[in-house]
């Protein structure tokens, strides 16, 4: 088996920072953490290539590392790729997690690398990679190294490569089903024994988290201001010309409603699957409250109410779809010169 | 409250002479069991067919799967509210068909209930191996009932006619001997000889008011939740017939016959008697729709465990999509401001199968998911011979080849607690 | 921007800085038990609880 190890400068030996800058360099056998390595991927095992590179030359050239890095392993014959491990050194861990990366989509053949969990490059390739965590400490190394050369082979030989906690890698943040033994209600009571005699239990998902959006500043003066509705309940024109899913949508669409002062029922439909759509069938004010809004308009305390409305239909929806369609949205807002925006949700 | 449950083993169901339990095999008239159901007036005709265990056989679309029972003389009603007279559920004994199953069908298309395809019941083939339904002898039920009555009321014909049924052919049980019976209960906040143990309540959710439901919907006692505060209920209700499906099952909802042998009650009952936990009781609940329902909700539940049962510690579940979850968690982490630990269920809603579409809730006290799948198991399903449904349009649909989901098939994927698919994260 | 919703704890779990309250999931700007004229009243509310949000710096 022809290893391709990828190291930076430090673990190659060659100094610390001031040889950060130092360019690609290949070296055709193990070096520092690549002796142990070979030795822990068993009979056969060969690291062939060493590259070594310097963090501040990697992520300055990152396009053209991750290039001749790609032509490195492709000459070498390369059946593994191994990079790090990085622990908390970021630059390192993100030129890692690109080479590895870039190595698997290219040259088809498995790429594992090690980080701590608060390494930068674990935030932007936790998804694609195995990540073995490393936890912080370099003198850990013999550990990591054990744990990076143990997923590999199960890579390699195409054994399943079971949960990150068992296997030691960073959860990649992929859901995927399994048929198990225990059926889900023993597994709650199991859950909950555990958690009341306060022995250790793993939860099947974590809480979610969100990062805090900022505070937009308020709007001057309303009575001034250009205003637009936007809903997620999934109001569309008789027809849904846009094709709005009522599932898990993936586009929006914008509707007049000039010379409107209401919505009259017989020009709407719902597409919408996740709540009873009849009474907004009925009236569709009262998901977009277009009569309410055109009085205040009329009376001043609205500056302008401008002539479309945005909608789409918010269930189910991945978070890919609703970050992309979020900045589409703001970005037709920008453009008609909307002040504020009131999105009804349901 | 004590019940017995009497089960008497089936291992073969046959049209015969007359409805009897010979030996292992129940023989079902067929003629009387008609004449039985068409004493409602809204029926004009029912139709029956029997499939077994590994048939090449498929059925749907499922409105509902009751396991055969019937209650002795001296206990409580058949189907509260439905069945039977409005009483508490859940004492004396019940005579139970085990290894038989009544499946009732959707008399009506998808298109004519508005739209949504239900699930389908799969004798044979590797997607049935991971149903227990497929493990049931059934009698397959299609009520016929007069065109002109609003969809709705033919829906009620037929969740009250599979009951019906199911009580009609149990009855062949009572006075034979039982090949075992098991007693649940007597259990409660105040039963001695528990010092010590864990006080642990179920909360469950029993219908999400995402969906308004019909005027005649059966949901609990013969009623449909509207107006409906959180109930204290004796785990027995459950297991004996108070509760009953919504009208929909596609939306998240659950069989008859799951809660005939509810998962998450049992489990409790198994440890309770091997006294590892003190069941003290359950509280049943709806996901609301507005936010002064879903606190006043959640509050009264949280309560009703604390305080009415006394629990330290509770499991919870969920009925329906989305927003259900945030009830759910909600009343959690209200128990857990008040020392009561948790442990909730969910299913995964993701969509595109990534943690960070998975949108749960964040209440740093409820820590405890169990996290349902189902999403990305599918099967090809191959062309069959004997399709059975309501309406000729689902029956060529049944009957074609294609690819279906977990959640196609019914008793693969649940958010209660009776599945095997967990999703993990990996 | 404003939301007005009824699943108010997801919204705020997921960051929304300006939010209103809203009269139902099924309806979030309407109550059908009330008379058109009441309903219209109430929208009217509801859209200027929304337009005092949006004109204020509070986090709500």
């Amino acid at each position: 088996m022809r290893i391709v190890h990828y190291i930076n400068q430090f673990f190659a030996g060659i100094g610390g920072e001031e040889v950060a800058g130092a360019p690609l360099e290949e070296r055709s056998r193990a070096v520092g953490p690549g002796r142990l390595l070979e030795q822990l991927m068993g009979e056969g095992a060969e690291v062939v290539s060493t590259l070594v590179c310097g963090d501040n030359h990697a992520v300055e050239n990152e396009d053209e590392v991750v290039a001749a890095v790609i032509e490195k392993v492709r000459s070498a014959k390369g059946d593994l790729f191994v990079a790090g491990p990085c622990f908390e050194a970021g630059r390192y861990g993100m030129i890692s997690g690109a080479v590895c990366a870039a190595v698997e989509a290219e040259l088809g053949i498995p790429a594992v690398t090690g980080m701590h969990v608060e390494n930068p490059g674990v935030d932007l390739y936790r998804e694609a990679l195995y990540i073995v965590d490393s936890g912080q400490n370099a003198s850990e190394m013999k550990n990591v190294i054990e744990k990076m050369a143990a997923l590999a082979l199960k890579r390699l030989t195409g054994e399943p490569i079971g949960k990150p906690a068992e296997a030691g890698y960073l959860a990649r943040g992929l859901i995927k089903d399994a048929f198990v033994e225990k059926r889900a209600g023993e597994r709650l009571v199991d859950m909950l024994m555990a958690k009341v005699s306060g022995e250790p239990f793993e939860t099947e998902m974590p809480a979610s988290s969100f990062e805090a959006t900022p505070m937009p500043a308020a709007v001057g003066d309303i009575s001034k201001s250009k205003v637009m509705v936007i809903t997620d309940g999934g109001l569309v024109p008789k027809g849904n010309p846009d094709g709005i899913r009522g599932m898990a949508a993936t586009n929006w669409g914008t509707y007049s409603i000039e010379g409107r002062g209401n919505l009259e029922s017989e020009d709407y439909e719902i597409s919408h699957g996740g709540y009873d759509t009849r009474f907004v069938e009925e009236d569709p004010n009262r998901l977009v409250p277009l009569d309410a809004l055109r009085e205040l308009e009329e009376e001043g305390a609205i500056g302008e109410l401008h002539n479309e409305f945005i909608s789409t239909s918010g269930l189910a929806n991945p978070l890919s779809n609703t970050r992309r369609m979020g900045k589409e949205m703001a970005e037709k807002v920008k453009a008609e010169g909307v002040d504020a925006v009131i999105l009804t949700s349901t | 409250m004590e019940l017995t449950i009497a089960r008497h083993p089936v291992a073969d169901i046959q049209f015969g002479e007359k409805t009897r339990l010979d030996d292992t095999t129940l023989i079902i008239n067929e003629g009387e069991l008609r004449a039985h159901l068409l004493e409602d007036d809204r029926l004009v005709g029912a139709d029956l067919e029997i499939v077994h265990p590994g048939e090449a056989a498929r059925a749907g679309s499922v409105f509902d799967i009751i396991e055969p029972r019937a209650k002795a003389p001296g206990g409580s009603p058949d189907f509260p509210g439905i069945v039977g007279d409005v009483a508490t559920a859940g004492h004396g004994t019940t005579h139970v068909l085990e290894g038989a199953a009544i499946t009732v069908l959707n008399e009506l298309s998808a298109e004519e209930r508005g739209g949504r395809q239900d699930r389908i019941l799969e004798m044979s083939g590797p997607a049935s191996e991971h149903s227990h339904y497929a493990t049931l002898h059934h009698l397959i039920i299609v009520s016929r009932t007069r065109e002109e009555l609003a969809p709705h009321v033919r829906m009620n014909a037929g969740r009250r006619a599979s009951m019906r049924a199911a009580v009609y052919l149990a009855r062949v049980g009572i006075g034979e001997a039982p090949t075992s019976s098991e007693t649940f209960g007597p259990i409660g906040p105040t039963e001695p000889g528990r010092e010590g143990l864990s006080r642990v309540a179920y909360v469950g959710q029993i219908y999400s008011r995402q969906r308004s439901p019909e005027v005649d919907e059966q949901i609990i006692y013969g009623v449909n939740t509207n107006g409906m505060m959180p109930l204290l209920l004796h785990p027995n209700e459950w297991l004996d017939g108070a509760i009953a499906p919504a009208y929909v099952l596609s939306l998240g909802g659950q069989e008859t016959y799951f809660y005939q042998n509810h998962p998450v009650i049992c489990d409790l009952y198994r440890r309770h008697q091997a006294h590892e936990l003190n069941f003290v009781g359950t509280v049943a609940t709806i996901a609301a729709t507005d936010n002064a329902d879903r606190d006043r909700n959640c509050h009264a539940a949280a309560n009703f465990a604390k305080w009415g049962l006394g629990a330290d510690a509770a499991v919870l579940t969920k009925f329906g999509g989305g927003v259900p979850h945030m009830d759910m968690a909600v009343t959690a982490n209200i128990l857990e401001g008040k020392g009561v630990k948790t442990a909730v269920m969910v299913s995964d809603m993701s969509g595109d199968r990534r943690v960070e579409s998975a949108l749960l809730f964040n209440f740093p006290d409820v820590d405890a998911v169990v996290y349902c799948g189902g999403d990305d198991t599918k099967w090809e399903l191959p062309a069959i011979g004997r399709a059975i449904a309501g309406d000729p349009v689902t029956a060529r649909t049944l009957a074609a080849s294609g690819e279906v989901g977990a959640a196609t098939i019914i008793g693969v994927t649940n958010q209660q607690g009776a599945t095997h698919i967990q999703s993990i994260i990996y | 921007m404003v939301q007005v919703t009824s699943a108010l704890p997801i919204a705020k779990m997921i960051g929304s800085n300006r939010t209103v309250l809203g009269h139902g999931i099924v309806h979030v700007a309407g109550d059908p038990s009330l008379l058109p004229e009441e309903e219209k009243n109430l929208r009217r509310k509801l859209v200027k609880q929304a337009m005092t949000a949006l004109e204020s710096e509070e986090k709500e």
